[in-house]
């Protein structure tokens, strides 16, 4: 770990973690104070969802209609999408970026000509990575906890939010890791911004096309979104370890083979 | 100070440089001289460990150049030929981060002191500077920390001919107090006038390692001459080392004599033009080496 490139690092992803808080933080209070007006129109949004294909509500992960009248099943459905998908993008598109874009920049030759080795600039680089997954989701969760808090009727399980959030962080880290690790792949260096958006995208709807067809519903297990349980209501929801170290193994295993990979990589600038 | 032994890199299967064996003493101007594609930069970059050799070791200050390469990098100053900067920082952030590495006490004196020299504004921001000033804050930053050994791939592109006597000044003074000067080139004369020994490089090999004194008694000019009338008989004149082409009334050939025995022989002659010029670096690889 280099501090002086950690520091010039804090500062150069400063703006765009700012960003995404705020958006991030305004989409989830946004769509919670909608939470009143649509408990209050309950008998017609029942009798409108029955008309629905039951396609739609699997879609959006909603399992039993009930679930959604309880603020915590509410945020579940609406809300994770938000951690899930876009903090999972905002993770892929930093991590993919971080070590790449000294290559595509051309200014890793001025970097790597300091006393600095591969491994402490890839380390420096992970930290920052993993401090900035973790703040966007301290801050995304806090919303989420305060909206939760501003606009409930009734009580909730704190210990199932928090669940739910902590399996949404492992998710990010494990897109954070298989970032890191396309970008050390990449020989000739160029961004692959759109392209590291496309994997989550892909892996994102790949999952919710197990969920609506049963014939396709093995092929779900190759996205990562499908070992997130967002059932916050279900008698049995509670911490799955398997699942648990399926996202930490796997995020470890991509970030011990890319730093493997960078310590030997020809850079080209 | 850096000795390259049996050094290759291949990309794939193209060739980068081929078995390359180079020594360059403490306190010398090394220039290392090639047309472009000839390798110069490759071996550079295993240098500075941004590439790893396919097979070879290098060391500098007798220091494996991968397993000690964070050590060495203290000691080295290193000038890339495609000066790109952080565009988001100001010229005095970016030196100081770049000071930063190397705990350097003084460094913000270090850093005016060079870019007052240069004339460099420190407050302008990366992004607005013109190749010349980026060239400047490039080689600002491979003298803050007072180097062992500087790393040269073509410093002088994008400096004007005035910055660049200016630079050359910076490097003598630097020479003089010690430091070892790896200077990378496609222009001979510059070179030829700054360096104390050169190597010459093409298509990945090491062709010579020559003393820059013993070139320049063999200073070659191309002559070109177009003749109004052919000569039939021999141009006797000493120091015609090789013809190079020979059509028509037109003479072109490599001429290591006196000036004043050609024009004295010419005065005689009834000629169109004549073309007296510094042979391009591929021309005297091809005289010399061929």
């Amino acid at each position: 770990m280099n501090k002086n490139l950690f520091f010039k690092e804090i500062k150069r992803n400063a703006f765009s973690l700012i960003m995404w808080m705020i958006v991030i933080s305004i989409l989830i209070f946004f769509t919670m104070s909608f939470y009143r007006t649509f408990i209050k129109n309950q008998q017609q949004i029942i009798g409108m969802m029955g008309i629905m294909p039951s396609g739609i509500l699997k879609f959006r992960g909603i399992t039993n209609l009930s679930d959604l009248f309880s603020i915590l099943g509410f945020y579940a459905a609406n809300n994770t999408i938000y951690m899930m998908l876009l903090g999972s993008v905002y993770a892929i598109v930093l991590s993919a970026n971080i070590l790449l874009k000294e290559e595509y920049h051309k200014t890793a030759e001025f970097l790597l000509s300091k006393p600095i080795t591969r491994g402490e600039v890839f380390i420096t680089k992970w930290a920052i990575l993993t401090m900035n997954i973790i703040l966007l989701n301290l801050v995304a969760d806090l919303v989420g906890l305060i909206s939760i808090e501003v606009f409930k009727t009734g009580s909730y399980s704190i210990k199932s939010y928090l669940l739910l959030s902590f399996d949404t962080l492992l998710l990010n880290f494990l897109f954070g890791s298989i970032g890191l690790f396309i970008s050390t792949l990449i020989k000739r260096p160029k961004p692959i911004t759109t392209f590291s958006i496309g994997i989550v995208l892909i892996l994102y709807f790949l999952f919710n096309i197990s969920r609506i067809t049963p014939s396709a519903e093995k092929f779900g297990y190759l996205s990562p979104f499908k070992y997130i349980d967002t059932n916050v209501l279900a008698p049995g929801y509670g911490i799955d370890i398997w699942h648990m170290f399926y996202f930490i193994s796997g995020a470890l295993v991509l970030t011990v083979l890319s730093y493997q990979i960078y310590r030997r990589k020809d850079i080209f600038t | 100070m850096i000795n390259i032994k049996n050094l290759s890199k291949y990309y794939n299967k193209s060739r980068g440089i081929e078995n390359i064996n180079l020594d360059v003493c403490e306190g010398d101007i090394f220039g290392f001289i090639g047309p472009n594609g000839a390798g110069k930069s490759t071996t550079i970059r295993i240098l500075l460990n941004l590439i790893f050799p396919t097979s070879g070791t290098a060391s500098i200050m007798g220091m494996d150049v991968i397993k000690d390469s964070k050590k060495i990098k203290y000691h080295i100053g290193y000038i890339p030929s495609d000066a790109n900067l952080y565009d988001k920082m100001d010229v005095q952030e970016f030196l100081k981060y770049c000071a930063n590495f190397y705990k350097v006490k003084n460094g913000d004196q270090r850093i005016a002191e060079l870019t007052e020299w240069l004339e460099l504004d420190i407050k302008r921001k990366m992004a607005e500077l013109s190749m010349g000033n980026k060239k400047k804050v490039s080689i600002v930053q491979s003298l803050i920390h007072s180097p062992k050994l500087l790393i040269l791939d073509e410093p002088t592109t994008g400096l004007d001919p005035l910055m660049q006597a200016k630079f050359f000044e910076l490097l003598r003074a630097e020479n003089n107090k010690g430091v070892t000067i790896f200077f990378s080139s496609h222009v001979l004369s510059e070179v030829q006038t700054f360096c104390k020994n050169v190597a010459i490089i093409k298509d990945g090999k090491i062709i010579k390692v020559e003393n820059i004194e013993t070139l320049r008694k063999k200073q070659l000019k191309k002559v070109t001459i177009s003749f109004s009338e052919m000569p039939t008989e021999n141009i006797g004149i000493r120091g015609i080392e090789s013809i190079i082409s020979n059509t028509g009334n037109m003479l072109s050939f490599m001429y290591s004599g006196d000036i004043n025995d050609l024009t004295g022989y010419l005065s005689k002659k009834k000629i169109d033009n004549l073309v007296i010029e510094e042979p391009s670096l591929e021309e005297i690889f091809l005289h010399y080496y061929q």
